[in-house]
């Protein structure tokens, strides 16, 4: 954090107070602020207990969770969960792919719109406008799933890697979200680089690309986000394709085989199938410690990058 | 920004020499260029099409694979063949043949695009753009004599029969094309004047502007505006995997199907309703995350409300997948919920997740759950920029807390939510497909299948290409009217455009 955005976050908070600070307590504030207090608790309650539920679970004794006894403090600590699912060749493979989708597209998709968004500030370029509006126009119409997934297939990117990666590269949001940015840094800086003798390509190394970091990196946090958490394209594109399965997608199979296999128990009356009933039980572990795979790196680069999201969303106010 | 556009000198004298001195000879070679860069994208563009694909000299060989293809992926280009090479019937070098000369008729392309973009410089570059595009030209001309020799060797092959060697028409048009190439750049090289001595290697900035920035228009043309070709499978009886022909030509059938055939007609009016009450639900709830951030703001403990701030905007960004993931864990038989209910005595458990009931409201409640903190930031920053003066006054003048929420903040907040509003009014038909994919099963699909989630059911579970096409079509032009439409309001309303 910069000096003056602490100086902003130090008034923000200053504001807060100032409105409520000097009014006395009467007895319907007390019951507004334990109410409101109360809600906000909760609310944040329910959005924190489910990660925490599902990860006692998987650090737990695996019996004491099939027996259903984990509920609020794990018992039994062990890592054994973990260390099984580091076995699974399709969870690495799937892991692999996803790293390597997010960094790739995210770095292709910061860089092009870095470079689209600095060129398209520049007015002498041939038909600037044209070529803006071209760009722009893409976010409003959509041809639908099909046709884009014949146009794929008919490029041959179905069942490839690249398919998560190329498609996502030109993102006319960013692209604007860029442009904007750039405007704001003074003109001079470029000018007196222009007359040292610089061409384009090192304008945009020198001077553009380090002083627009700060959208860089925003964007580049939303696109690395949009990666991780894809799904769609791996389900749809890729789906004849498993060792191409993202994260996402892989979790998706395995809730979806043991979904069945308990909506097969709940049809079945007899309980006497324990061997089904412990293989149902063991896919709820599975079930977890992937989705706790899938969800860490994400809590992981959660608290340094909060910022970053929250600039983000400011961002897309300003340009609707 | 302005001043700065202003060119160098330099090239403002390039630019009077290009309009006052162009002589006719000059004149001439640009028109013959505009001829040779047509020429250069055609070929381009017929790179990545099957159908013209002149490497397909026999039935053998996929029909869905293009020139690209197969030069760059030998394995898929004799994917068909391996039964062949076993038993002798055909040479496998006729096939290593073809595929080297696809890949050097890629890299004959690469050398004519390079010649294009060289093209757009000064003379002296232009020359030397238009030997590249002779170069490019020659070359493309030799592999495609490759490809004939592939042709002969497999005609000369054992067992003919086996393999039914025909010659594909795009050879020709390809011949032609280089052919064209050639001719035109050689006319070039010889109308152009030559540069005078001592000219660099130049190109006007408005060109190498755009030279740079092309990269990313063509990626932008090729993912958004070449899907919208699609839209002719939309008049064809087309099945998954069969070639486009005119004699499948049905016209409207499939939109008049729409409103004529029973079925179709019932499962359409039931996406709709699901559509439009999931959409309703979210757009009479958007008020929900203002108020979130109104009663925020109340809270006077600094950290309390960070840590607030902080959890409840981390459901945005699981995927909804996880979402999921997490109902399974809490809701389903053997979840939080049950076995917490069976240790305070309960004996029965339920699968709230297999139950059709409310699945309207079930929905609502995990879209908010997932968005509230995330939407609330944006009133949470706007709150933080209400002129404090207004508050303090209002507090002199007695107002209480209640009076202050509604006669000062919820103004101050109203034009932010109208655009959010109209944004959603906008996206009434596209929930997105994520949510209720993740979320159906056999139980709820009446009423969870939302229009995205049925083009995508109807088109790849059903391969029903044609139907989906269609379904996607008219939606895609709703929300674009839609889209405007609310446009049209917030400018009529607001003064200020809000796409």
């Amino acid at each position: 954090m910069t000096l003056k955005e602490k100086h902003e976050a130090k008034k923000e908070d200053k504001r807060f107070k100032d409105t409520t600070s000097h009014i006395k307590l009467t007895p319907g504030d007390i019951v507004f602020n334990i109410l409101n207090y109360l809600f906000f608790s909760l609310f944040t309650l329910s959005c924190i207990f489910p990660f925490y539920y599902i990860f006692i679970n998987t650090i737990s004794s695996n019996d004491l969770v099939r027996k259903g006894a984990i509920t609020f403090i794990p018992h039994e600590l062990t890592i054994s969960n973990y260390i099984a699912m580091s076995n699974v060749n399709d969870l690495w493979n799937s892991f692999f792919i996803t790293i390597l989708r997010t960094v790739l597209g995210t770095v292709l998709m910061v860089f092009a719109s870095a470079l689209a968004g600095y060129l398209m500030t520049k007015q002498e370029m041939w038909h600037r406008k044209f070529w803006y509006r071209f760009l722009v126009i893409t976010m409003y119409f959509n041809a639908g799933l099909i046709p884009t997934y014949l146009n794929l297939s008919m490029l041959g990117l179905t069942n490839t890697f690249l398919v998560y990666i190329i498609p996502a590269i030109v993102s006319p949001y960013n692209i604007i979200l860029v442009k904007t940015y750039v405007e704001s840094i003074p003109g001079e800086i470029e000018e007196s680089a222009f007359i040292d003798g610089a061409g384009y390509w090192t304008i945009f190394y020198k001077i553009i690309w380090p002083l627009s970091k700060p959208i860089l990196a925003t964007i580049a946090i939303f696109g690395a986000v949009g990666h991780w958490n894809s799904f769609q394209d791996s389900l749809i594109y890729n789906s004849n394709s498993p060792e191409l399965y993202t994260l996402q997608h892989r979790l998706y199979v395995y809730l979806n085989q043991s979904s069945n296999l308990s909506a097969m128990m709940n049809g079945a009356t007899s309980s006497s199938d324990s061997t089904a009933l412990a293989s149902a039980l063991n896919t709820k572990v599975i079930q977890y410690t992937i989705s706790m795979i899938t969800i860490i790196p994400i809590m992981l680069v959660y608290p340094f990058m909060q910022r970053y999201f929250e600039k983000g969303i400011m961002l897309g106010a300003v340009k609707g | 920004m302005a001043d700065f556009a202003t060119p160098r000198s330099g090239d403002v004298q390039i630019r009077k020499k290009d309009i006052d001195t162009r002589s006719p000879r000059e004149k001439a070679a640009d028109k013959f260029y505009w001829v040779i860069r047509i020429f250069t994208i055609v070929n381009v563009i017929m790179l990545f099409f099957p159908v013209f694909n002149p490497a397909k000299i026999t039935d053998q060989i996929n029909k869905n694979l293009s020139l690209f293809t197969c030069g760059v992926s030998y394995s898929s280009l004799v994917s068909n063949l391996k039964r062949s090479f076993q038993r002798g019937w055909v040479p496998e070098s006729a096939f290593k043949l073809l595929n080297v000369s696809c890949l050097i008729i890629v890299l004959a392309v690469v050398v004519l695009i390079v010649g294009g973009c060289m093209s757009l410089g000064n003379r002296k570059l232009k020359k030397a753009g238009s030997l590249t595009a002779c170069i490019g030209a020659v070359i493309e001309l030799c592999s495609l004599f490759g490809i004939y020799r592939s042709y002969v060797m497999l005609q000369d092959s054992e067992r003919i029969e086996k393999v039914d060697p025909y010659f594909p028409t795009m050879f020709w048009v390809y011949i032609v094309i280089a052919a064209a190439v050639l001719i035109l750049s050689i006319a070039v090289i010889f109308t152009l004047p030559p540069a005078e001595k001592g000219t660099p290697y130049e190109m006007q900035p408005k060109f190498r502007l755009f030279l740079m920035m092309l990269p990313i228009l063509v990626l932008a043309f090729v993912f958004c505006y070449l899907p919208l070709f699609g839209w002719r499978y939309a008049f064809f009886d087309y099945k998954s995997g069969e070639t486009l022909s005119m004699d499948k030509f049905v016209g409207f059938k499939w939109f008049t199907s729409l409103f004529q055939n029973a079925a179709t007609k019932k499962d359409i009016v039931r996406v709709i309703k699901n559509t439009l009450a999931m959409s309703g639900l979210g757009i009479l709830t958007s008020w929900v995350p203002m108020v979130f951030a109104i009663f925020l703001a109340e809270i006077r403990n600094t950290h309390f409300r960070r840590v607030v701030q902080t959890f409840t905007t981390i459901p945005n960004f699981i995927s909804w997948v996880l979402v999921y993931a997490i109902a399974l864990a809490i809701f389903s038989t053997d979840g939080f919920v049950n076995t917490f209910l069976t240790a305070i005595g309960h004996t029965t458990t339920t699968n709230y997740l297999l139950s059709s009931s409310h699945m309207w409201l079930k929905m609502l409640a995990w879209g908010t759950w997932k968005g509230l903190g995330w939407s609330a930031i944006i009133y949470i920053a706007s709150i933080t920029g209400i002129d404090q003066q207004l508050y303090e006054a209002a507090t002199v003048d007695g107002a209480g807390r209640f009076q202050k929420m509604w006669y000062i903040t919820v103004p101050e907040l109203i034009p932010t939510y109208m655009v959010l509003l109209l944004m959603s009014i906008a996206n009434i038909l596209s929930n997105g497909m994520d949510q209720y994919l993740v979320f159906s099963n056999a139980v709820n699909k009446d009423y969870i299948e939302v229009l995205d989630l049925y083009v995508y059911n109807l088109g790849i579970g059903s391969g029903l290409i044609p139907m989906s096409t269609v379904i996607g079509m008219i939606k895609s032009v709703i929300s674009v009217i839609l889209l405007f439409s609310a446009n049209g309001i917030s400018k009529l309303i607001r003064g200020e455009s809000i796409v």
